[in-house]
């Protein structure tokens, strides 16, 4: 329940964006980032009680898994627009923190943490992946953004989002680094998973079902490679046949969809290997 | 102290005239210790711009200072003063503060909003601050100034969106390919409006221009009249066009030079490069359907102008905005000015009262002279506090008056009560003498046409 404090600052966060977003006030904005920050402190707050309380960070089931997600998700966002001064992503950010945060907000309890889920390599697996689909999440938001912008300066149509969004140029950079950063964090988390697998088939883990289960026929497995070649192929495409731009946009979004389809629905209700 | 301004701007003035009265010349410097020196001036501060020169003076009496500055303007710029004489504006009082807040808020400006003149009022100051010759009343007029700028900028569009061709061209690059600086501008034919728009293009720092003509020699001589820009031959126009970010197109060819196809072409080795390409010949230049192409952006006259007429709409519906915006800053510097303005008479009551105070206590002094020295003290002190607390709640009020006329008139008053005189050149405050009450002139000067 104490998750419902991060998110309601979330939604407050939310209206201050989408309000900035439409009157471009300075104040606003500066409330907006304000609202933010205090959420993701919340939120950090509420991982570090759980944490102490499980003495382990919650990574361990699908629903702490989406929390830690969603406040990993928040910094990121945090660190690019400070950084890089440019609030406009936020409108496009702050639905999906809500959306994603009100799953743990209304799941009752503290997860059981089972007992194979340990070692190093099993943070190290979760904390990439979970960084990873943080970083997609802003490629496509930046890649949705991008097309927008697109379509107003190919349709000559200078409106709205000409008025209120940084340059094409600047997006596709940002699409691009996110991406990078994502393909090496997915990367490695996905090769940290499949050697921890080995190491737990092979001793302490041997009995359990779950385990056993992990395998390329496990859909939140497959998804995962699904995912890792799409975005495998968008860095390809982008600097050997001149993918960049809007088909890197909507491949960024295709790429993200399928990781929400994996962070969500498949954890809860298809897969035999994650389901803990 | 009253408020004057005097002054040309290209509202008033022809661009030879403005050109012989710019203070850059010699120096803003050098005009502010000329005008300080002839001493008809209090304060003074010289705004300098290539569209206005302007004299902003707090002063004594506006009249005579008003043609003191307007021969200053003539001999420090050696322009005779018949030549001056029908281009120049004398501004006074409070109109003269809201001139001057409509030019820092950019609508007095030749394109209406544009963001430069700000900072050059905030640099006039600055070198009136250095050069010593800006006092209270110039500051606090001059700050308000800023204030108006920096809410006009961010409370309305006014400054939002390009209102030229060329500035919408400039615009649109930005916004595709962000920074201008390291890129590469192509300009097809040696035409007036394809220079133009090239050196807007410069001017926001773009790596290289070459111009590319039928005739080398017209090509050669645009792209020095550019400067710092190359001219190339005819036949090497694909290799141009290829190596280029932002082509501009302006010939008198009555057919397209550029097709689909061949704009085709020069995208595929540029793979995910966008181009942008600046149609601006009538009849056009680039087949309409070339603009299909991924990561072409074509955009011809026509559609820069709608764009700029846009922008132009909706300026207008917001300098409505920026107008209430320097009316409300008016008003709040206007009571500023009216505390100011009653200061003489509190200063004339407090010397009056604490007159009386004195004598009292030295009509008393034969009794008082056998107390102990600390109680003596305590008598000081006491009858001390009393006029003090008698005057509060008269001056706070005197202060706070709402209408320049009620001021008058209350001061009027105290100082018929309490036989005022005029108060001594008080020590510690900047106060100028003088017991009438000059609020400041309400005298509505015409702004010359």
């Amino acid at each position: 329940m104490m998750n419902a404090v991060p998110l309601a600052l979330y939604a407050a966060a939310f209206v201050a964006y989408a309000w900035h977003f439409g009157r471009r006030n300075p104040v606003i904005g500066r409330t907006a980032t304000t609202l933010l920050i205090a959420a993701a402190l919340s939120h950090t707050f509420v991982i570090g009680m759980q944490t102490m309380e499980a003495g382990h960070v919650p990574v361990g089931g699908a629903t702490s898994a989406i929390s830690t997600f969603v406040w990993l998700l928040a910094v990121a966002y945090l660190y690019t627009e400070l950084t890089t001064d440019e609030r406009a992503m936020g409108v496009f950010i702050l639905p999906l923190l809500v959306a994603l945060q009100t799953i743990p907000a209304i799941t009752p309890g503290a997860e059981e943490h089972a007992a194979v889920l340990q070692g190093p390599l099993f943070g190290v697996h979760v904390s990439s992946l979970l960084f990873a689909y943080a970083s997609f999440a802003l490629a496509c938001v930046i890649g949705i953004t991008y097309v927008l912008l697109f379509k107003e300066i190919k349709a000559k149509h200078l409106g709205f989002f000409y008025a209120r969004l940084p340059s094409l140029q600047v997006l596709d950079r940002m699409n691009q680094r996110a991406i990078v950063i994502g393909w090496v964090f997915l990367t490695v988390g996905m090769l940290v998973g499949a050697v921890w697998a080995l190491q737990a088939r092979g001793g302490y883990a041997a009995g359990d079902p779950r385990v056993q289960a992990m395998s390329l026929q496990d859909p939140k497995i497959f998804v995962a490679l699904v995912c890792w070649f799409v975005y495998s192929f968008e860095l390809f495409a982008a600097r050997r046949i001149g993918w960049g731009g809007r088909r890197a946009a909507y491949l960024s979004a295709l790429g993200f969809a399928i990781v929400l389809l994996n962070l969500v629905p498949i954890s809860y209700f298809l897969t035999k290997s994650h389901n803990f | 102290m009253e408020l004057l301004l005097v002054g040309i701007s290209h509202r008033t003035a022809p661009v030879e005239l403005r050109e012989r009265v710019d203070f850059h010349t010699r120096g803003v410097g050098e005009a502010l210790r000329s005008v300080a020196e002839r001493g008809s001036t209090r304060e003074a501060v010289v705004v300098s711009t290539c569209n206005r020169a302007e004299l902003y003076a707090a002063c004594d009496d506006a009249a005579t200072t008003g043609a003191d500055l307007i021969a200053f303007l003539s001999e420090f710029h050696g322009v005779r003063a018949t030549d001056l004489a029908p281009h120049v504006y004398d501004i006074r009082g409070l109109d003269a503060a809201r001139h001057l807040f409509r030019v820092a808020g950019g609508l007095d400006s030749l394109v209406v909003g544009e963001p430069q003149i700000l900072g050059q009022v905030k640099e006039a100051h600055t070198a009136a601050t250095n050069a010593q010759t800006a006092g209270p009343v110039l500051n606090r007029l001059f700050h308000s100034s800023f204030a108006v700028g920096k809410r006009v900028r961010t409370e309305t569009g006014l400054g939002s969106g390009a209102v030229s061709v060329s500035y919408a061209a400039a615009a649109l690059a930005k916004k595709i390919f962000g920074d201008l600086r390291g890129r590469s501008v192509a300009v097809v034919g040696a035409g007036e409006m394809g220079k133009l728009t090239a050196l807007h293009m410069k001017s926001h720092g773009v790596h290289t221009v070459t111009i590319v003509s039928r005739t080398m020699a017209h090509a050669a001589r645009t792209a020095e009249a550019i400067g710092a820009a190359s001219a190339a031959p005819w036949e090497e126009l694909d290799t141009v066009l290829g190596g280029a970010d932002i082509v501009i197109t302006a010939t008198g060819a009555a057919s397209p030079i550029l097709t689909k196809a061949r704009v085709e072409a020069l995208m595929r080795p540029r793979r995910n490069r966008p181009l942008f390409i600046i149609d601006i010949a009538v009849p056009r230049d680039v087949e309409p359907a070339a603009g299909e192409i991924e990561q072409l952006f074509l955009y011809n006259i026509d559609d820069l102008q709608a764009t700029v007429r846009e922008n132009l709409a909706r300026r207008s519906t917001e300098v409505a905005r920026a107008e209430a915006i320097v009316t409300e800053e008016v008003d709040r510097f206007a009571a500023w000015l009216r505390s100011r303005s009653a200061i003489p008479t509190v200063v004339a009551l407090r010397q009056r009262f604490e007159a009386i105070r004195r004598a009292e206590l030295e009509r008393l002094e034969f009794k008082l002279s056998t107390l102990p020295p600390d109680a003596r003290t305590r008598v000081d002190e006491i009858t001390h506090l009393i006029v003090e607390k008698l005057l509060l709640t008269p001056t706070e009020q005197l202060k706070s008056l709402g209408e320049a006329d009620t001021v008058e008139i209350y001061a009027e008053a105290l100082t018929r009560l309490f036989e005022l005189t005029e108060p001594e050149p008080a020590r510690g405050t900047s106060e100028p003498p003088g017991g009438k009450l000059e609020p400041f002139t309400r005298n509505r000067s015409r702004l010359p046409r």
